[in-house]
C-alpha cells in the first residue's frame, strides 16, 4: 500500500454514487484534499452501470434481503438455466427464519432479492462477450429542464458526455376488441393531439383545453382550478374538471406523470406533466428528456469522479472505510480496507439502508437480440431517440422503457428493456408478462424481425430516508445523502444535498452561487461544440 | 458544422502507463514544448491542445491525461470513449513499468474502441546510467503487441513531436482518409437552449 501521508485530509468521500460525485465535481476547484473511494470495484455504487459480468456477480451479492427470495420462475424460463440464488456467504437461504422478513424491509439494503436468468442458447442467439453489456442499475432520463443539467454545463463537465434523446411521446399498451394488443401514441403536444387518429373530435378539445392549463398550472390564475385538490388523486380531478371520461385518455394523461402510483395526487402530478410538456423543444425540436450516452447516469457520475481526480483527489475503488477512533475532537481516524489509516475533518457517504416509510420498486433488465427499430421511430427533422417509453396502465402501472444499442449499453442489433414497477408479491410475474407482451405486440409490426430474450435480470429496489443524515463527531462532520430516488425520471430535489454538503465542507468560504460554475479548464472555446461529431 | 472553427480535423489521444513515467511531460513538451523535472502527481491536467499540420491539414489533438487515476488502477471507463489513439507509455530506468504495459494493454483491449491506434512509447530514454529497459526489448513487446514503438525523452526533447506525429498519421490513415468516421452519432446538444424554447407545443 503506498503511502497516503499523514497530513489530514479536509474531506473523505465514500461511495461513487452520483450524488458524491457530483459533490466531487463541486470541489474539483476547491484545492481541497480529498480521497474519494468505494467499496464495490466499480463506479458508480447504486446507479452504477455493470458489464455481464459485474451483473452476474451483484446479483450474488443481493440475492437475499426479504421474504420473497424463493423467486418464482421466469416465464420463459422453461428453455433457461436458472442461476442458484445464493447469498454472499451461500448459507443466508438455507435457514428458512432469514426469509421470513416483513414486506416493510426497514434496515434492508438498498438493492435486493436480485436474480438472473440467461437463455440455454443465448450466444448461438447472438449474446455478445459481457464488456460489450453496460446494464444500468438506475436508469433515470433527464428533462431538458431539469436543473442536473445547468449544473452540468454551467461546470462544463457535460463536454464529455453525450446525451441522447428520449422519444418525444410515449406509447400506452392497449388491448382492443377488434385488433388485439397495439402500442397507441400518448399525445403530449398539440401537434400529437392534430394528428392523432384515434381520439374522436371532443376528447380532443378537451385534450387542448388540459394541455393548455398544465402549461401555466402554477400561475395565480390557474392555482384555484386545482389548490384545494392538491391531496387527491389527480385521476378523479381528470374526471371532474376536464371531463376525461374515457379510461385510455386518462390513463394516457396519467402516463405522462411516469408515476409509479396509480394514486399520484394533483400537485404531484400536474407538476410531473408541466416538467415534460414545458420540456419539450428546450434543446431543439423532438425531444424533451435526454438520457446519457453509456449507462445514464452513472456516467454523470464517472465525469463527475474525473473532474475530482483532476482537480488532485485521490481515487480508491475496492477499499471499504471504518470509522476507527475520534482522534482529538476535530477530525476522525478511519481505516482502509487495504490497511492504510487516514485522518480527516469530515466524511462524506451515502446511506445504505431502507426506511420504513418510502415504497419499494421492482425491476426487470432483459437483453433482447432485436433492434426493435418500430419504436425508434421519427421525424426527419427530429433526433433520432435512442429510448423509448412503453407504459402498461395497470394497478399498479408498469413501464418498460426500451433503450436502442445508441446507448452503448448492447451491441448494434441488440435493444436493452427495462421494466420498473412499485415491488409487490407478484412484481417478478408481473414484469416478465409485460415483457412478454412488449415482445408480442411487436411480433406483429410489419418489418419487426422475430426478438428472443437473451439475459434477464431482476431485483428491488428500496430507498433510505429522503433527507440527508448530517452528524458531528467532535467538531468533524459525518454527512450522509440519500439513496437515490425511485422515479424514473431524474428527480431535482436530490441535487440539494449536493449542495448542502458542499456548503458545510466549503465552510462558506464561497458565495452559493458559484456552486457548480467554472471556466472551461484548456482551450475548449466555442468552436469545439461540435467535439463529439 | 461551425464555420469559423481552427482546424480540419479533431482527434482525441489518451496516455497510459505507470504514475511516474512521465506522461504528463511528455504532453507538457509536446503541447507547451516546457519540462518541469520536480515529481509532482498530475494535478489540474485534464487535456491539452496542439493542432499539428499533416497533408496540409490541420489536426487538432486533443490529448487526456489520467488525472492520477492510474495510481490506483481506477481510470474510468469514460475516460476512454471516443479515443481514437492511445500512448502506452513506461519508463526505461523503471521494469516494473514495462512489465505492467501488458495490464494497461489489455485495459485498452477492454474499454476502449476496437481498432483504436496504439504506440508503445519508452520515456527517459536520455538518462542510459540508469536505464534497465533495452531498446531491443521495447521493441520485441511492440511487435508482440503488433503496435509501433518509440523510446523518447520529454526531458531532452528527443522524439516526442516524432511519436505524437506518427501516432496522428496513423489514426488519420485509419479514419479520416477512408472516411471510416464514427458511426453517425445521434448526440443533442444540452449547452444552449433553442430561442424557440419550450412551452412551443402548447
Amino acid at each position: 500500500m503506498e503511502s497516503l501521508g499523514e497530513e489530514t485530509w479536509d474531506v473523505v468521500i465514500s461511495g461513487t454514487g452520483l450524488s458524491q460525485s457530483l459533490l466531487a465535481l463541486a470541489l474539483s476547484r476547491s484545492n481541497k484534499r480529498i480521497i474519494h473511494l468505494d467499496k464495490n470495484d466499480f463506479y458508480g455504487e447504486h446507479d452504477a452501470a455493470l458489464s455481464l459480468q459485474e451483473a452476474d456477480a451483484w446479483a450474488q451479492t443481493y440475492a437475499g434481503g426479504g421474504a420473497a427470495q424463493q423467486l418464482d420462475q421466469p416465464h420463459s424460463s422453461t428453455n433457461g438455466t436458472e442461476v442458484p440464488v445464493a447469498g454472499p456467504s451461500g448459507a443466508a437461504n438455507v435457514d428458512n427464519s432469514t426469509t421470513a422478513t416483513p414486506p416493510s424491509k426497514e434496515g434492508s439494503s438498498i438493492f435486493r432479492n436480485a436474480h438472473m436468468w440467461k437463455h440455454s442458447d443465448a450466444e448461438a442467439k447472438g449474446l455478445s462477450f459481457p464488456r460489450a453489456y453496460s446494464l444500468a442499475l438506475a436508469p433515470q432520463i433527464i428533462h431538458t429542464r431539469s436543473e442536473l443539467l445547468s449544473q452540468l454545463v454551467s461546470s462544463k463537465a457535460y463536454r464529455q458526455v453525450e446525451f441522447l434523446a428520449v422519444r418525444p411521446s410515449f406509447f400506452i399498451y392497449c388491448t382492443t376488441d377488434t385488433n388485439g394488443a397495439m402500442l397507441a401514441r400518448i399525445p403530449s403536444s398539440r401537434e400529437d393531439v392534430f394528428s392523432a387518429r384515434n381520439i374522436p373530435p371532443r376528447s380532443k378539445r378537451r385534450l387542448m383545453t388540459f394541455l393548455k392549463f398544465v402549461i401555466d398550472y402554477d400561475s395565480d390564475e390557474q392555482k384555484p382550478v386545482w389548490q384545494e385538490k392538491a391531496n387527491k388523486p389527480l385521476s378523479e380531478f381528470l374526471v371532474d374538471k376536464f371531463k376525461f371520461d374515457d379510461e385510455d385518455l386518462r390513463d394516457s394523461i396519467l402516463a405522462l406523470t411516469l408515476t409509479l402510483d396509480e394514486k399520484i395526487t394533483v400537485e404531484d402530478g400536474l407538476a410531473m406533466i408541466h416538467r415534460h410538456i414545458s420540456s419539450m423543444g428546450l434543446f431543439g425540436r423532438g425531444f424533451c428528456a435526454v438520457y446519457p450516452k453509456w449507462g445514464g447516469v452513472s456516467e454523470i457520475a464517472q465525469v463527475g469522479c474525473r473532474a475530482g481526480a483532476v482537480g488532485g483527489g485521490i481515487y480508491m475503488l475496492d477499499t471499504e472505510v471504518s470509522i476507527s477512533e475520534q482522534g482529538n475532537g476535530s477530525e476522525v481516524t478511519l481505516n482502509l480496507s487495504n490497511k492504510a489509516s487516514i485522518k480527516t475533518t469530515a466524511v462524506v457517504s451515502s446511506q445504505q439502508t431502507c426506511s420504513a416509510e418510502t415504497h419499494t420498486i421492482a425491476r426487470l433488465v432483459a437483453i433482447i437480440n432485436s433492434p426493435l427499430d418500430s419504436l425508434f421511430d421519427h421525424l426527419a427533422d427530429h433526433p433520432k431517440p435512442a429510448v423509448t417509453v412503453i407504459v402498461f396502465s395497470m394497478d399498479p402501472p408498469i413501464y418498460a422503457f426500451v433503450h436502442s444499442s445508441d446507448t452503448g449499453e448492447c451491441p448494434e442489433g441488440q435493444s436493452v428493456i427495462y421494466m420498473t414497477m412499485k415491488a409487490t408479491p407478484q412484481s417478478s410475474e408481473a414484469l416478465d408478462g409485460a415483457l412478454e407482451c412488449v415482445l408480442q405486440v411487436l411480433e406483429s409490426v410489419p418489418d419487426e424481425p422475430e426478438a428472443d430474450v437473451l439475459y434477464k435480470l431482476y431485483y428491488e429496489q428500496g430507498t433510505s430516508a429522503r433527507e440527508p443524515v448530517v452528524k458531528s463527531q467532535g467538531s468533524a462532520t459525518m454527512f450522509e445523502f440519500p439513496s437515490p430516488s425511485v422515479g424514473l425520471a431524474f428527480d431535482d430535489t436530490s441535487l440539494d444535498a449536493v449542495k448542502e454538503a458542499w456548503k458545510i465542507i466549503m465552510n462558506n468560504e464561497v458565495p452559493d452561487d458559484e456552486f457548480m460554475k467554472f471556466e472551461d479548464r484548456e482551450g475548449m472555446g466555442d468552436d469545439d461544440d461540435d467535439v463529439s461529431d | 458544422m461551425s464555420g469559423n472553427r481552427n482546424y480540419d480535423f479533431l482527434i482525441k489521444l489518451l496516455l497510459i502507463g505507470d504514475s511516474g513515467v512521465g506522461k504528463s511531460c511528455c504532453l507538457l513538451r509536446f503541447s507547451e514544448d516546457s519540462f518541469t523535472p520536480s515529481f509532482i502527481t498530475t494535478i489540474g491536467i485534464d487535456f491539452k491542445i496542439r493542432t499539428i499540420e499533416l497533408d496540409g491539414k490541420r489536426v487538432k489533438l486533443q490529448i487526456w491525461d489520467t488525472a492520477g487515476q492510474e495510481r490506483f488502477r481506477t481510470i474510468t471507463t469514460a475516460y476512454y470513449r471516443g479515443a481514437m489513439g492511445i500512448l502506452l507509455v513506461y519508463d526505461v530506468t523503471d521494469q516494473r513499468s514495462f512489465e505492467n504495459i501488458r495490464t494497461w494493454f489489455a485495459n485498452v483491449e477492454q474499454h476502449a474502441t476496437e481498432g483504436v491506434n496504439k504506440i508503445l512509447i519508452g520515456n527517459k530514454c536520455d538518462w542510459e546510467e540508469k536505464r534497465v529497459v533495452s531498446t531491443e526489448q521495447g521493441e520485441a513487446l511492440a511487435n508482440e503487441l503488433g503496435i509501433p514503438f518509440l523510446e523518447v525523452s520529454a526531458k531532452s526533447n528527443i522524439n516526442i513531436d516524432k511519436a505524437f506525429y506518427n501516432l496522428a498519421a496513423d489514426i488519420k490513415k485509419r479514419i479520416i482518409d477512408t472516411s471510416k468516421t464514427d458511426p453517425s452519432s445521434s448526440a443533442v446538444p444540452v449547452g444552449r437552449a433553442t430561442t424557440e424554447s419550450g412551452g412551443k407545443c402548447c
